[in-house]
């Protein structure tokens, strides 16, 4: 029977027990937790994931055909490296590519070897579903010409190829029998050959990885991976700092990193440079944005320099609408001193008033109220009050920014995007005029309108889009540059790495210079 | 008695059906896409516009509400927009999470309150009646997102006792884990029960019955806790029905700041990204909830008063 006296001391031991627990701060040696900043996984097959922060598992149990070394972009076609290829040709057209493939390669989960025809799939696938077909529209036929062997057709010659789409997440190899198989549960249970395997998909936690012990490659280091999903900066802040994590998700506004400094001084961030593109629309279809003098005059009234300083160690400063270390990107010095755009509040009073505002003007704008938008718009905010162009911002949810600017409804809108060093990628999505924003939503993300109110640069990106060699590419894209430069229909503002902050306990195994906001974990080891 | 609660269940069919109509409409009102919150500003508008046929988004207003309604009657909230989970799965796995934690807040802020009332309301005007007002004071004014931030910082960072992350897995684990959300919002609801009590108490204590039952020599004690704090009990018991309710509304934030499943972290990431189904759901789960409180509410009050229990 049970007392009195023996419940509360039972009750008071229990408490006690728990209160002078261990403390949780030193994590086994075999499990590398990750937090990211979304509030649970939405997909892990490579062709439906729409979250960036469900790549980060993905990408750990995927792999490509050829790819950079690790840690950043490849910026040119001779920068990639065998991985599930190991040797590929192009034809002197570059239309026809040929890939030879790695054999004895294993699928997770017991699905098999690796062939042509689970890679020709995973390009096809790419083409006619999931969430990105028109960036592989351009995909004639991807077919499987030997067990080991695939060729893919390409409608138009493209030198960057291997950058524009075989390094790029839709067409990472899925097995093709596990896909025919799981039918829609393989969108949460997708397989692959990658180093680790996913062992379990939960909504509410994220996903949990194991190493794939029959991995064709060095395996991976640490036995297992959590990529866990804390949406609350405090909660996940305080979740690295405890150690119950190995690394977060960083905040990309003013002040976070010299924060955490502050809180654990031997933190390690990594930083992919350029990261996102952040790029200011002037809506040509808003008065008085038609007029170039006052586009010029907002070019001149933004102080780039002060948003890289606000912003460091983040911000990069961009010239152009591309950075200058990816092909078509111009250096301060290559470019022409009248396309330069410096901050001169003088000379863009002046604009004003040759434009007809010598007393300025207001522009409404909407922002959203997540920080990397906000921060930015914000800034520029003040920067113009200094040559009288009052900026009313409206901060709406990052949701309902976006529709916004879908909608036609804003005017200087910020857009940010993570792109690829393939440029046509950039101006076929922001300035030619089949991206065309269009207010029903059928449109893309070209937000000026540029093409469309004004003549564009489709007569140059044809041309690009001919091109079979990669000077010849480049040469043409440098030409685009310019052209938008001279226009002004948009303007590239300084890039905005993306962050991960690291327990100094973790050694990644390389150093992240650049790259897709997601890398690869399978070197990563602990350190004491 | 069976008649009272039945008269009282079919007057709260009116209220579902307005929080429903209130929903659907709120979540069309507010500006945003939830093709573009799903798949992302930068995808295919072929692969948006397909989106929204799949998931009736192009169907008539009118067209989609009638679904709804119908589909909510069935218990039947189709699939996330962001998962493709069903809707009903979603909040099972969830749900669980936020009854425990509030029902544990509820009862840690019962046994703390309750208590600190009482002791309070019996040393009027003394020292511990000044700290309950000011510790009452506090309650009020902190807000339960900065309480919990607080108590992470002090209990699972610095001092290393207890979890920072998720709910645990087991009774023992899932014990450890919820302390500290628990006594998040139990600390700020004892502060409001302490009150309360301490005021019922203090009201009661100048009462005839109590004088009677001190004259007739009867041990304080049995004299607070038996005679003033029973009397006491109605107004309290209306104080613990809006606690539990304020309890449940605060889980949200604490949900996130703990990152601990449930429903409150279910609805925030569902709003932002305009998961209609989740939203639709969940605010369905958070009326009846409140509809299931105000109904056994009442039933304490019937069981409290027996002038209630005649007039009914």
């Amino acid at each position: 029977m049970i007392t009195r006296r023996t419940l509360l001391g039972t009750a008071t031991a229990a408490t006690g027990t728990m209160l002078f627990a261990p403390r949780l701060r030193a994590q086994g040696q075999d499990v590398l937790r990750f937090a990211s900043s979304a509030g649970g996984p939405r997909a892990f097959d490579p062709n439906m994931t729409t979250q960036g922060s469900d790549n980060w598992a993905m990408i750990q149990c995927f792999e490509y055909l050829v790819e950079p070394p690790d840690g950043d972009f490849g910026k040119t076609p001779d920068a990639f490296e065998p991985a599930l290829a190991t040797e590929w040709t192009t034809s002197d057209d570059s239309r026809t590519w040929v890939f030879t493939l790695r054999d004895g390669v294993q699928f997770h989960h017991g699905y098999g070897e690796m062939t042509g025809e689970d890679v020709a799939r995973s390009f096809m696938r790419a083409k006619l579903d999931g969430v990105s077909t028109s960036s592989y529209a351009n995909i004639a036929q991807a077919e499987a010409t030997g067990k080991y062997e695939v060729t893919v057709t390409l409608t138009d010659p493209d030198p960057l190829f291997l950058a524009s789409t075989v390094f790029s997440r839709r067409v990472l190899v899925i097995s093709a029998k596990a896909e025919a198989e799981r039918g829609e549960a393989f969108a949460t249970e997708a397989v692959g050959t990658g180093p680790y395997k996913l062992d379990r998909y939960d909504p509410e936690e994220g996903m949990f990885l194991s190493r794939h012990e029959d991995y064709w490659g060095e395996p991976g280091h640490i036995a297992n991976m959590e990529f866990l999903y804390i949406q609350d900066t405090t909660a996940r802040t305080l979740a690295l700092l405890s150690g119950e994590v190995d690394m977060i998700e960083g905040v990309r506004a003013p002040g976070w990193i010299p924060q955490m400094q502050s809180q654990m001084p031997d933190l390690i961030f990594d930083l992919t440079v350029p990261g996102s593109f952040n790029t200011l629309f002037f809506n040509l279809t808003k008065d008085p944005l038609q007029n170039l003098q006052v586009r010029q005059a907002i070019a001149h009234g933004i102080n780039k320099q002060q948003i890289v300083d606000a912003l460091q160690p983040l911000a990069k400063m961009v010239y152009t609408l591309n950075p200058p270390d990816y092909p078509t990107g111009f250096t301060e010095e290559e470019l022409p001193e009248d396309l330069r755009y410096e901050h001169d509040p003088d000379k863009a009073k002046a604009l004003l008033a040759d434009a007809g505002f010598p007393n300025g003007l207001t522009i409404p704008v909407n922002t959203s109220k997540r920080e990397d938008y906000s921060t930015q718009h914000l800034i520029i905010q003040e920067q113009l009050r200094a040559i009288d162009v009052n900026i009313e911002l409206n901060i709406m949810d990052h949701s309902a920014y976006h529709a916004s600017n879908r909608e036609n409804a804003n005017t200087l809108n910020i857009n940010s995007w993570s792109l690829p060093p393939v440029p046509l990628f950039v101006y076929s999505n922001y300035a030619a005029s089949s991206a065309n924003m269009t207010p029903d939503g059928t449109g893309g993300a070209n937000y000026s309108h540029y093409g469309v109110e004004m003549e564009g640069v489709d007569d140059l990106l044809a041309q690009m889009l001919q091109a079979t060699d990669f000077d010849g590419y480049v040469e043409v894209g440098r030409e685009v540059e310019l052209k938008i430069q001279r226009d002004l229909p948009m303007l590239g503002l300084p890039t905005m790495s993306y962050v991960v902050a690291r327990n100094p306990r973790l050694d990644l195994g390389y150093e992240v210079t650049g790259g897709d906001a997601y890398w690869r974990f399978n070197h990563a080891t602990f350190v004491s | 008695m069976a008649r009272y609660l039945l008269y009282r269940l079919l007057d709260a069919i009116p209220t579902v059906f307005l929080v429903l109509s209130f929903v659907f409409v709120a979540m069309r009102i507010l500006p945003g896409d939830p093709a573009l919150a799903a798949l992302g500003p930068q995808t295919d508008p072929a692969q948006l516009a397909l989106f929204r046929e799949r998931m009736g988004l192009n169907d008539p207003l009118w067209l989609q509400y009638l679904k709804f309604l119908w589909d909510a009657v069935r218990f039947d909230f189709g699939v996330s927009f962001l998962s493709n989970q069903p809707v009903s799965s979603l909040i099972a796995r969830n749900l669980p999470h936020t009854i425990y934690l509030t029902l544990t807040s509820v009862v840690i802020g019962l046994a703390l309150g309750i208590p600190f009332g009482v002791y309070a309301a019996t040393r009027r005007n003394r020292p511990a009646d000044s700290a309950l007002r000011l510790y009452s004071l506090l309650g009020y004014a902190i807000p339960d997102f900065y309480l919990a931030a607080i108590l992470l910082i002090v209990f699972a960072l610095n001092l290393g006792w207890f979890p920072i992350l998720g709910a645990g897995t087991g009774f023992w684990d899932g014990l450890h884990h919820i302390i500290l959300p628990a006594l998040t919002l139990a600390l700020l609801k004892s502060a409001f029960l302490g009150r309360l009590t301490r005021t019922s108490v203090l009201e009661v204590l100048g009462r005839d019955y109590v004088r009677t039952a001190r004259a007739k020599g009867a041990r304080e004690g049995r004299v607070i806790y038996r005679h003033a704090l029973r009397n006491a009990l109605l107004p309290l018991s209306t104080g613990i029905g809006i606690s539990i309710l304020a309890t449940l509304s605060g889980s949200v934030a604490v949900e996130l700041v703990f990152n601990r499943p449930g429903i409150g972290r279910l609805l925030i990431d569902a709003i932002s990204e305009r998961d209609y189904p989740v939203i639709q759901a969940g605010v369905l789960m958070f009326a009846f909830f409140v509809i299931f409180v105000n109904l056994a509410m009442e039933v304490v009050y019937v069981l409290i008063d027996p002038r209630i229990r005649m007039a009914s």
